[in-house]
């Protein structure tokens, strides 16, 4: 039952439905912080997208604290999502509100150890120099495996994850730890209807509901750029130059970046939704159990061995 | 007046109103939200003292740790707790406010007194710094000089502080631990 030839027009469709909807505000809700919420969700995401660079000397706003930044503006979304479970004046959406923020503040510590051992490697918390320092316009040595200089090859063997092979894992971690960051399978207990009534977006209705999915896919898009960006080389091409085939220096430039990370990008969020259509949902404790227990540790060691790296092998 | 000034004054209206709403609104939890607003604000005026770090550690700290957990602290404390608070009598010089609005008065003195006294162009490490050219401007990066300090000269304050954090956490995870055999 699609729109169009292959359902191409979908999306279009599902926007004018959104649109038309009725706005529906339950009698007792919180009327201001109701009505407010969305849009706290909405900003927070997008503020995000200021600092993500797209290709060699092309990013919205450079500066020097680019990872911080976008770690401090993600963890606003969970305010928006209390106020909306507040605002609501329903004990369900209550329950999910504080269900999802108590999952996006534990996830939000592996994503953080695992954020750090990338920066440790690159030595900047700049996204731009982190982007640079992965491809053949790096302005520092870079060493494949830690050993051999890749300089002038480039491609994929300069990678943050090829650099040093624990990022690798690290990377798996932050994947896990960014799905249940935005709320998705298998941690999407916010949206478990079937179960648990729905989350903090029980009562939401037209607009303000699209405002909160398109906050969600956003920031599935965001937490893939900021993975591409630290770990799997950002707009960099992931060809490497073969004796007189420069295939990586005829692949870098803008519009080639913005290709490489568009594809990239479009690739993990792929990812994302084959995972989503795969797994089952998770228990609340699994949920907290796997955060604590597994993730955190894990991650831990990670930010250990870029540590050792540094000190060991430079 | 140039378009920084006209956002600098905007950003402390904001704080300044935002607060008095915390302080005075009786509406609990849209006094937890606003104060959001007033850090927020608070944060942008950093931004102004070229402290970007600090601003930034203050949205990940305030916005993302300590509204969220007053908020849950908010929401798990039990209603007869609440409707206590309310009986609190509400004159400004009631047994339970006087301590408060001496306090504050006292600070509203302090900060009079001293914004009167002091000419704060001409202050001397103020000018001396600014002859030696010993000044942050727009186009540094402010983090590795925060950084190079926190490794050299303020080492010891540094551990100091994990250490408590260190501790912080061994309690907190203790607390939380079922309790074996009740």
């Amino acid at each position: 039952m699609e729109v169009g030839k292959y359902g191409l027009l979908q999306t279009f469709a599902d926007i004018l439905k959104l649109i038309q909807k009725e706005y529906i505000v339950p009698a007792l809700a919180d009327k201001v912080l109701f009505t407010i919420a969305p849009v706290i969700i909405f900003v927070a995401v997008y503020l995000g997208f200021v600092a993500l660079p797209w290709a060699p000397g092309l990013v919205p706003a450079n500066m020097n604290l680019g990872v911080f930044y976008v770690f401090a503006i993600i963890s606003i979304e969970a305010l928006g999502i209390l106020m909306a479970g507040w605002g609501s004046n329903n004990k369900y959406s209550l329950l999910g509100a504080v269900r999802s923020v108590a999952q996006m503040v534990s996830y939000e510590i592996p994503i953080g150890f695992v954020i750090i051992s990338a920066v440790m490697i690159s030595q900047t918390l700049d996204l731009q120099l982190i982007n640079y320092n992965q491809g053949i316009l790096a302005k520092q040595d870079i060493l494949f495996l830690g050993f051999i200089n890749v300089n002038h090859v480039g491609g994929f063997l300069a990678w943050n994850v090829f650099q040093a092979p624990h990022l690798l894992l690290a990377y798996v971690i932050y994947f896990i730890a960014s799905l249940a960051e935005c709320n998705r399978a298998p941690f999407d207990l916010p949206e478990a209807e079937s179960e648990l009534i729905g989350g903090f977006h029980t009562e939401y209705t037209g607009l303000r509901f699209a405002f909160i999915f398109l906050a969600e896919y956003a920031m599935m898009f965001l937490v893939a750029m900021l993975g591409v960006t630290l770990f799997l080389g950002g707009w960099n091409t992931p060809l490497p130059n073969f004796g007189s085939f420069k295939l990586a220096e005829y692949t870098t430039g803008i519009f080639w970046g913005i290709f490489w990370v568009m594809g990239k990008c479009l690739l993990v969020v792929a990812v994302q939704m084959w995972i989503r259509w795969t797994l089952p949902r998770l228990r609340v404790d699994q949920l907290m159990t796997l955060c604590w227990k597994v993730l955190t540790p894990i991650a831990f060691a990670c930010l250990v061995i870029s540590g050792l790296w540094r000190l060991l092998l430079f | 007046m140039n378009i920084e000034t006209i956002i600098f004054y905007f950003l402390a209206f904001i704080a300044l109103a935002s607060g008095a709403f915390v302080v005075l609104s009786q509406h609990l939890v849209r006094s937890v939200f606003m104060f959001f607003v007033t850090l927020f604000a608070v944060a942008g005026l950093y931004v102004f003292a070229l402290a970007d770090f600090v601003a930034l550690t203050q949205v990940v700290i305030y916005v993302g740790g300590v509204l969220v957990l007053l908020l849950f602290a908010f929401l798990l404390s039990s209603k007869q707790s609440l409707e206590g608070m309310e009986k609190i009598p509400s004159g400004l010089l009631s047994a339970h406010r006087l301590p408060a609005a001496i306090i504050s008065l006292a600070f509203l003195f302090l900060l009079c007194f001293v914004f009167f006294q002091i000419d704060f162009e001409n202050l001397s490490w103020i000018t001396s710094a600014k002859a030696k050219e010993n000044v942050i401007l727009v186009t540094d990066n402010t983090i590795r000089n925060i950084g190079i300090n926190l490794m050299s000269k303020y080492l010891l304050p540094l551990e100091m502080v994990s250490i408590l954090l260190l501790m912080v956490l061994v309690g907190a995870a203790h607390i939380a631990r079922r309790e074996p055999n009740l």
